[in-house]
C-alpha cells in the first residue's frame, strides 16, 4: 500500500461509513426503501438527474443543482484551506467563521461604495476581503506567537467578537442600507453594483459563478506553495518539528504568522465569494456556518489543499442534494449528520491504518525492511 | 545494551550508593528494579524468592520506591493532592482531602520531612518537591527506596538537608539506593558503594574504606579502554577506526586561524538557573576541541550558544569573523557553523519528511536545493543521492521518511547534510549516542575528515572514551566552568575524570 493511499482511504472508507450509517438510521426511522430513494434525491439534487436529462429533459434539471452544489463546494474549498494552512504550520485555526464575516463585510462595502469597471471591481473586493480576513487571523496569530495565547481559544473568542461587531451593530447600524423609493425596510448593506458581482457561468439557470473556479485555483495555488516552493517548505518544517526548523535557520515565527494571514484571507475570500456570488450584499445576518464546517472538510480531506477540495465537493453535492430528501419527508439535515460522521470516523485515522495495516500483513507477510 | 552482566546486592537498612560514569547503565539497572525495564537474562531475587516484577505497580506493591530524576508530580496540584494520586481516601465515593491532609501530615511528620499538605507544589522549591516525592513513596510504603541522581537539581544546603533525610530514613530501617555521579557526597552518606562501569558493576566497596580518587579510577577504568569494549574483537573492520585513532595524530597541535574566540560566556539553562558561568576557549581551524564532563555540566548550554540557539547572557567572542552576542541560527549557518545536536529527531530533522527534504533542511535556499522561490527538486535528488552513497545510508531512498531509517542511519543522513556545507566550525553533541559501532567508527572517520579539511570542530560528548579518542585538545567542564584545559599530549584519563567530578588540579 502506497504512501498515497494511505494518505486517503481512511477519508474515503469514514465518508462511506458515515453514508451507511445515515442511511441505517433512515431506514430504521423509515423504511430501507425510503432511505435508498433518500439518497437518490440527494445526488439528483447535487450533481443533477441525469437519467431524466439524457431521456430529454430539460437542461435547468441538470444545471441548476450542479450550480448549487459547486456554490456550497466553493465555499466549503476555501474555509477548508483556511483551516488546512493553518494546521500545516500547527495552528487550529477555529476562526475560519469570524474571518468570513469581516471578509464579506469588506466585499459587501468594496462592492457597494467603489465605482470602477467590473474587470477591477471583482479583483479589489476579493483582495479586500482577503486582506480583512487576514488582519482578523493575524490578530490571533501575533497573540500566539507574542505572548503564547492558545490560538483555539483566541480564534474562538475573536469568531464572537465579530459577530457582535458586524452581524449584531455594524450591518443593522452605521453600514445599514438606506432604504430607497418603494423599499420600506431592508435588511444588511446597501445592495453591490453590478460591477463587483462574480459573473455567472451558466447563464441565469444556475447560481454557478466564478467563486467556483476561484476556489480550485486557491486550492491549487496553496498545494503548489505547500509543495514546491521554498516558504512552503518552511512552513511545512515549522509545523511538524518547530525547534528543528528553529536550528536551521527558519524564520519559524515569520513562517507561523504568515500561515495564519493566509488562513484568515482563504476564509475572508470564502466571505467574499458568498457575497458577490450569491448574497450581493451583506444581509442581516450571515448565518451559515460554512466556517466551522471548514473545520470538517479540511481534517476529511487530511488537511491537503487537494483533499480539502475534493471533500468540499462531495459535501458541496450532499448538501445541494439534501433539501431535496425533504420531498420524501426526510429531514434535510441528514447531510450534515453525514458530514459530522464522517469526521467523527476520520478522527479514528490511526485506527483505520491499524486495521488496514493488519489486512496487509495478512495478504502479503513482506514487510518492508527498515533499515 | 546498557546493561551486560550486572549484578547488585541490597542489604535491608542501609545506604547504598551506585556509582558511575554516564551510560553506565546505573540508571537502567534501577529501572529494572523498579519494574520499568525488563531484563533479557539474570534474575531478581527478594528474600531469597525469585521476583518478576511486570510493572511499577508491581514494585510498589513490593515496597519499592523510586524518586526520578525529573519529578513527577502534578504542579498544580497540592502536596497532599501528589501524594494520595492513585490511591485516594474517599469517603461515599469522593475524595476525601481533609483525611488525605491527615494521613499525608502523619507520614511527613513520622519520617521528620517538613511539609505543608495544602501547599499547591508548583509554590514550592525544588527541594521541597523533592520532599514530595520522597514523601509520596514512602506514604505508598515503600522499604526500599531508590533516588536517581536526586542531588542534581539541588543546592548545595538542599544536598545536605537531603543528605539528614537519606540517613534518618535509613536510621527507620528503611533501605535508600542512591545513584550518583558526585563521588564527594557519595562517600558523606552512603555506607556501601557500587561502582558500574559499561554496564557492569565492577566493584564494591564500603564507603568507610575508599576515597573519591579511588572511586574515580573505578568508574573510569584503567588499563587497556579497547578490552572494555565487549563484545568486539579489536580486529575488526569497524573497530581499526576506534583503537587507529589513539596513535597517529597524537600531539598535532593546530596553528590554524582562530575561528571560535570566546570569553567568559555566560548563559542560563532551561531551568533558568545560571548554566554557563564563565567560560573562555579557543578554537582554531583544523583541530577537534573536545568538551567533556559530566551530564548537565553546561556543555549542552555551550554548544547552543555556539549555534545561536541560546541567548548570551554575558561575556563575549568571536565566531568566524562575527561577534559570538546576537548570534541566530540564520547567522551561525551563514558563517558556517555546522550543527550536529544531541537530541537528533527534536533538533537536527523533520522525522515525518523525507530523507532528500531532511538533507535540504538548513540550505534549502541555496543552489542545488533551490532555484529562486522554488525548491529544486532535480538537484535535491541528486545531491542526496551522492550523499546515500558516500555515507553508506540504507536504504539508500531519498523518498522514504526519514523516521523509516534507523536511528544509524538517521544520523548519518545529519552528519552527511552538516559536512556537506562545508562547515567552517562544526559543532557536535553526543555524535555516536545510541549508534551500533559501525556507525560509531563512520562517524568518528567523518569528524577527522572535517578536520583535515579544515574546519574546526568543537565535540561535545559525554563518552570520555570517544573524547580521548578524537580530541586534539580537551577542555572540562564542571558546573558551567572550565575546570581543566590539556593539550594532546598531556591526556590523562584519571585525572580528566577527577576533573570533570570537580577535582582541584593535583598538585601532588
Amino acid at each position: 500500500m502506497g504512501e498515497r493511499t494511505r494518505q486517503v482511504l481512511p477519508s474515503v472508507l469514514s465518508v462511506l461509513l458515515a453514508l451507511a450509517v445515515c442511511w441505517l438510521t433512515i431506514a430504521l426511522t423509515r423504511d430501507a426503501d425510503t432511505a435508498t430513494r433518500a439518497y437518490l434525491q440527494m445526488l439528483w439534487g447535487g450533481v443533477g438527474n441525469w437519467p431524466a436529462f439524457l431521456e430529454g429533459g430539460n437542461a435547468n434539471a441538470v444545471l441548476r443543482p450542479l450550480g448549487e452544489a459547486a456554490m456550497k463546494a466553493a465555499l466549503l474549498t476555501l474555509t477548508g484551506l483556511s483551516v488546512a494552512v493553518a494546521f500545516k504550520v500547527g495552528l487550529f485555526n477555529i476562526g475560519a467563521q469570524g474571518q468570513m464575516i469581516w471578509g464579506a463585510l469588506a466585499a459587501a462595502l468594496v462592492g457597494a461604495h467603489v465605482s470602477l469597471p467590473a474587470v477591477l471591481h471583482v479583483p479589489l473586493a476579493l483582495l479586500a476581503a482577503a486582506a480583512a480576513g487576514a488582519v482578523w487571523s493575524s490578530i490571533a496569530g501575533v497573540l500566539k506567537l507574542k505572548r503564547g495565547v492558545h490560538e483555539v481559544i483566541s480564534t474562538i473568542m475573536l469568531n464572537w467578537v465579530a459577530v457582535s461587531l458586524v452581524d449584531n451593530w455594524l450591518v443593522i447600524g452605521p453600514l445599514r442600507a438606506v432604504a430607497e423609493g418603494h423599499q420600506s425596510s431592508i435588511t444588511g448593506t446597501a445592495e453591490i453594483l453590478s460591477t463587483a458581482q462574480l459573473p455567472r457561468l451558466l447563464g441565469d439557470s444556475s447560481r454557478l459563478n466564478l467563486g467556483f473556479p476561484l476556489a480550485l485555483v486557491a486550492a491549487l495555488a496553496v498545494w503548489v506553495w505547500l509543495a514546491r516552493t521554498r516558504s512552503g517548505y518552511e512552513t511545512r518544517a515549522v509545523g511538524l518539528t518547530p525547534e528543528a526548523a528553529r536550528a536551521a535557520g527558519i524564520p519559524t515565527l515569520w513562517r507561523a504568522g504568515g500561515a495564519m494571514a493566509l488562513a484568515g484571507a482563504l476564509a475572508g475570500l470564502a466571505g467574499a465569494v458568498l457575497v458577490l456570488g450569491t448574497e450581493g450584499r451583506y444581509p442581516g445576518t450571515l448565518g451559515a456556518p460554512y466556517g466551522f464546517d471548514g473545520i470538517a472538510i479540511a481534517l476529511i480531506g487530511n488537511n491537503h489543499p487537494l483533499g480539502a477540495a475534493v471533500s468540499a465537493a462531495v459535501f458541496g453535492i450532499l448538501r445541494a442534494g439534501g433539501t431535496r430528501m425533504q420531498l420524501l419527508g426526510v429531514h434535510k439535515s441528514f447531510p450534515e449528520l453525514i458530514q459530522g460522521f464522517a469526521l467523527l470516523f476520520v478522527a479514528g485515522r490511526m485506527v483505520w491504518l491499524a486495521l488496514l495495516d493488519r489486512r496487509r500483513s495478512r495478504q502479503a507477510a513482506v514487510e518492508v525492511p527498515r533499515a | 545494551m546498557s546493561l551486560e552482566d550486572a549484578s547488585l546486592d541490597i542489604v535491608p537498612g542501609e545506604l547504598l550508593a551506585v556509582v558511575g560514569e554516564n551510560g553506565a547503565g546505573k540508571s537502567s539497572l534501577m529501572n529494572v528494579l523498579y519494574g520499568l525495564y525488563h531484563p533479557d537474562a539474570g534474575t531478581f531475587l527478594m528474600d531469597g524468592k525469585p521476583v518478576r516484577l511486570k510493572s511499577p505497580r508491581d514494585a510498589i506493591a513490593r515496597g519499592i520506591g523510586m524518586v526520578h530524576q525529573h519529578f513527577m508530580l502534578v504542579p498544580t496540584l497540592t502536596v497532599a493532592e501528589n501524594v494520595v494520586l492513585g490511591r485516594e481516601p474517599t469517603r461515599r465515593g469522593l475524595l476525601d482531602l481533609d483525611r488525605a491532609c491527615d494521613e499525608v501530615a502523619a507520614t511527613a511528620k513520622r519520617f521528620g520531612f517538613q511539609l505543608d499538605p495544602r501547599a499547591r507544589v508548583d509554590t514550592l522549591t525544588v527541594g521541597s518537591q523533592q520532599k514530595v516525592e520522597i514523601v509520596k513513596a514512602l506514604h505508598r510504603g515503600a522499604q526500599v527506596l531508590i533516588l536517581d541522581e536526586p542531588t542534581a537539581v539541588l543546592t548545595p544546603q538542599e544536598s545536605d538537608e537531603l543528605a539528614q533525610v537519606m540517613r534518618g530514613l535509613v536510621q527507620q530501617g528503611r533501605t535508600v539506593v542512591l545513584i550518583s555521579h558526585k563521588l564527594k557526597e557519595v562517600l558523606g552518606v552512603a555506607d556501601r558503594v557500587a561502582v558500574m562501569r559499561r554496564g557492569r558493576t565492577v566493584a564494591e566497596v564500603r564507603a568507610s574504606e575508599t576515597t573519591v580518587s579511588a572511586l574515580a579510577s573505578l568508574m573510569v577504568g584503567e588499563g587497556s579502554r579497547g578490552a572494555a569494549l565487549t563484545g568486539v574483537p579489536v580486529t575488526s573492520g569497524a573497530d581499526t577506526a576506534l583503537t587507529g585513532a589513539v596513535a597517529p595524530d597524537a600531539g598535532t597541535v593546530s596553528t590554524g586561524p582562530i575561528v571560535l574566540d570566546a570569553k567568559d560566556l555566560r548563559a542560563k539553562g532551561d531551568n533558568g538557573r545560571p548554566a554557563l558561568q564563565g567560560v573562555s576557549l579557543t578554537v582554531h581551524a583544523g583541530e577537534i576541541v573536545g568538551i567533556a564532563g559530566v551530564d548537565g555540566n553546561g556543555q549542552r548550554e555551550l554548544a547552543e550558544v555556539l549555534t545561536g540557539l541560546r541567548v548570551l547572557e554575558g561575556g563575549a567572542g568571536t565566531l568566524l569573523g562575527g561577534p559570538l552576542a546576537g548570534l541566530t541560527p540564520a547567522k551561525a549557518k551563514a558563517r558556517g557553523v555546522g550543527h550536529v545536536p544531541e537530541d537528533r529527531l527534536a533538533r537536527a530533522v523533520v522525522k515525518a519528511m523525507t530523507v532528500e527534504e531532511n538533507v535540504a533542511l538548513g540550505r534549502h535556499r541555496q543552489p542545488p536545493f533551490a532555484r529562486g522561490p522554488w525548491v529544486d527538486f532535480k538537484g535535491r535528488r541528486e545531491r542526496t543521492n551522492q550523499l546515500l552513497a558516500t555515507y553508506d545510508v540504507r536504504p539508500p531512498d531519498p523518498t522514504v521518511a526519514l523516521q523509516a531509517l534507523s536511528g544509524g542511519n538517521q544520523q548519518k543522513v545529519v552528519v552527511a547534510r552538516e559536512l556537506d556545507a562545508d562547515p567552517k566550525l562544526l559543532v557536535v553533541v553526543q555524535p555516536t549516542r545510541g549508534l551500533d559501532i559501525g556507525a560509531v567508527a563512520q562517524v568518528h572517520a567523518r569528524l577527522r575528515e572535517a578536520k583535515a579539511r579544515g574546519a574546526g570542530v568543537v565535540m561535545v560528548s559525554l563518552d570520555l572514551e570517544e573524547v580521548l579518542a578524537l580530541s586534539d585538545r580537551v577542555y572540562v567542564l564542571y558546573e558551567g566552568r572550565v575546570t581543566g584545559h590539556f593539550p594532546r599530549k598531556d591526556l590523562d584519563e584519571r585525572e580528566l575524570g577527577r576533573r570533570m567530578l570537580g577535582a582541584e588540579p593535583d598538585h601532588g
